[in-house]
């Protein structure tokens, strides 16, 4: 278990360098000039190449990246371009409104996702009508269906602010939205482990001995349904923290995913950087947190090599 | 392996098992059970009965309706089957009870042994608990109390350094363990009825013969009844007392095993023998018998007797008249009254 553990940390870590240097690549191909987003009114020359000089833009793609490499590990990731803050400074707290939104948005996605999955599973008369929610949530985009609950919930009924910011208040849109966008995934996984669970061979054993329904639901069925579920909820954390842009944008939940976006904007370089960095490393983090949960619930993972 | 009489009555155990209360009346008594999943019929007016300290061998091939017929008296079949008949264990009416009703008391009356242990077993619940959970629900027992129990069980099955064993999930035992963990199940609360559907046919042939010891053993101990279902007549002659033969959902011929054996009255059974015999005692290169053609497909009810078609003694009445269950071999004094099969034939040919 623990051998398992040590070789994903490992795959993990180069696959966060894989990231960092491919996202490093990637903003030096971009077409741009960072000199100019930081002084758009300078029109000499010299100040552009003073600028550049400052920034350490005119050396080999390589030296800068070693450069940037060496002051990653000793944990500095740089300076913002436009706000003259260190990038750590920026992201923290960035980091937390995002967490804090990632969070309500699994929990919220899990049990809506949870509660049609398990209804269409046990119910057959509301199945067709879970499978036309599922449906339609699917179809609907992240921003139309944002959008939707801001205008019904924030306007039209005046229960939700419309202001954005990141209190209790301005929260239940965002989560909502992330949730009721995540839910089908859940709904559906939740609803066919529910039915080959229900339809095994451990199940009818369990009749066989003369539990109760609710006692096998609870005690034989549930364990074997929250194993994939683990799994997705892993993903989805990890996803999430890297930014949910979209719904960060319709309802300006001050996240990552919006620091991002006007960074790439302002070709902030070290900022868009750090906010690469913080969503690999939250997915592999998560991914390898759900492993762990996953070991725990299912004896039988713990033996996989 | 000792080898009892028909009847079992002549059997006197040690222990009935059943908490001071002795069996009453046959362990399983079946009339009429039929069993049909929408248009198609599995089970067509069966009746069966298994006395305590009896095993009663349920012999068909696949598809013959031996497992919908022993699920549906221990009533472990699916919701879309309709089942329907008297079914009668240690004298009580099961099939007149409610779910609920039933429920309450099953553990207690009907032990189940599946075929595939490692699919029977919950993935990811140690096995100790899932025996005691029975203790915990049926016995009143606490969450100490039933581990105790289970270590106890699982030392019944003769599986060793049980309290270890109990603390194993069930991908981490060998298929025997795991079958032994099910009879342990199966008998935790010593009911007088046990159904067991083909438990040694995923194992291997040493593993099997444990088994089948075990199985042996427990029942001279606990003079439970037990309905075999199988399609190893190897099995059949080793364990059993009594035997049933399916064919198409219909017991085409049932009586004790030695009669079954050595005077088998149903062409088919005939033929299974015959199938049996060749394996052991044939020529080597001579082909092996074979039962020609194949049965009626689900749903296809031929008029008639259902084994017309591949049946070498076929005659015109056989294509009209379905034949009814009758005693067969009525020669006075046969000790073994009770031989009956489903042929028009039975009585001129064999």
């Amino acid at each position: 278990m623990a051998r398992a553990l040590t070789r994903r940390l490992i795959f993990g870590l180069i696959a966060v360098i894989g990231v960092i240097t491919l996202a490093f690549v990637l903003e030096f191909v971009v077409p741009g000039d960072p000199a100019k987003a930081i002084a758009p009114r300078a029109n000499s020359s010299a100040v552009l190449a003073n600028i550049r000089a400052q920034l350490h833009l005119n050396q080999p793609l390589i030296v800068q990246f070693a450069d940037y490499f060496g002051n990653l590990l000793r944990g500095n990731l740089g300076t913002s371009y436009v706000q003259h803050q260190s990038v750590t400074s920026l992201i923290g707290p960035r980091l937390l409104t995002t967490g804090v939104l990632a969070l309500a948005g699994v929990i919220a996605e899990v049990l809506i996702g949870g509660a049609l999955g398990i209804l269409a599973t046990l119910y057959g008369r509301v199945r067709a009508l879970v499978g036309a929610i599922n449906l339609t949530l699917l179809a609907v985009p992240i921003f139309v269906l944002g959008l939707l609950l801001l205008l019904v919930f924030g306007f039209r009924l005046g229960i939700a602010p419309v202001t954005g910011g990141a209190g209790a208040a301005q929260l239940a849109l965002p989560a909502l939205t992330l949730g009721l966008i995540g839910a089908p995934w859940y709904a559906q996984i939740v609803a066919d482990q529910m039915q080959d669970s229900l339809a095994s061979s451990y199940v009818r054993t369990a009749v066989s001995k003369g539990l109760s329904d609710s006692y096998i639901l609870r005690r034989h069925v549930l364990r074997n349904v929250l194993s994939p579920a683990v799994t997705m909820i892993g993903l989805d954390l990890g996803s999430y923290l890297s930014g949910v842009v979209t719904v960060e944008v319709v309802f300006v939940w001050p996240g990552i995913g919006l620091l991002a976006v006007n960074a790439l904007h302002d070709l902030d370089r070290p900022i868009v950087m750090g906010t690469v960095i913080v969503g690999a490393v939250a997915v592999v983090f998560f991914n390898l947190v759900a492993d762990v949960a996953r070991m725990f619930i299912d004896p039988r993972t713990r033996e996989e090599v | 392996m000792t080898r009892e009489g028909s009847g079992g009555s002549s059997l006197t155990a040690s222990t009935t098992g059943l908490a001071g209360e002795p069996p009453r009346g046959p362990a399983l008594e079946i009339s009429g059970l039929n069993v049909r999943y929408g248009s198609v019929r599995a089970v067509v007016d069966a009746s069966l009965k298994v006395e305590a300290g009896q095993v009663v061998a349920l012999i068909g091939e696949t598809g013959s309706g031996k497992t919908s017929l022993a699920l549906g008296a221990a009533r472990l079949l699916p919701r879309s089957a309709a089942v329907s008949g008297l079914v009668t264990i240690a004298g009580r009416d099961v099939s007149g009870m409610s779910a609920i009703e039933f429920r309450a008391i099953r553990a207690q009356l009907v032990g189940c042994i599946a075929q595939d242990a490692m699919a029977a077993l919950n993935p990811v619940v140690p096995v100790g608990r899932q025996v005691g959970e029975v203790f915990a629900v049926h016995a009143g027992m606490d969450r100490r109390q039933a581990a105790e129990a289970a270590v106890a069980a699982l030392a019944q099955v003769e599986i060793r350094r049980p309290d270890a064993v109990a603390r194993l999930y069930p991908h981490q035992l060998s298929g025997g363990m795991r079958q032994r963990v099910m009879i342990a199940m199966a008998i935790a609360l010593s009911p007088p009825l046990i159904v067991a559907d083909e438990p040694t046919t995923a194992l291997d042939v040493s593993t099997q013969a444990e088994i089948l010891g075990l199985v042996g053993d427990l029942r001279a101990r606990m003079r439970s009844g037990i309905l075999w279902i199988t399609h190893d007549m190897g099995v059949v002659a080793e364990l059993a007392d009594w035997a049933a033969v399916m064919y198409a959902g219909q017991i085409v011929e049932t009586g004790q095993v030695e009669q079954i054996f050595d005077a088998p009255a149903h062409p088919y059974t005939l033929g299974l023998l015959q199938t049996r015999r060749d394996l052991r005692s044939g020529p080597v290169g001579a082909p092996l018998f074979q039962i020609r053609g194949s049965p009626p497909a689900p749903g296809e009810e031929p008029a008639g007797c259902p084994f017309r078609p591949r049946c070498p003694r076929a005659t015109q009445v056989c294509a009209d008249v379905n034949p009814a269950l009758e005693p067969v071999g009525t020669t006075a004094g046969w000790p073994g009254a009770g031989h009956r099969a489903a042929c028009h034939h039975s009585g001129t040919w064999s």
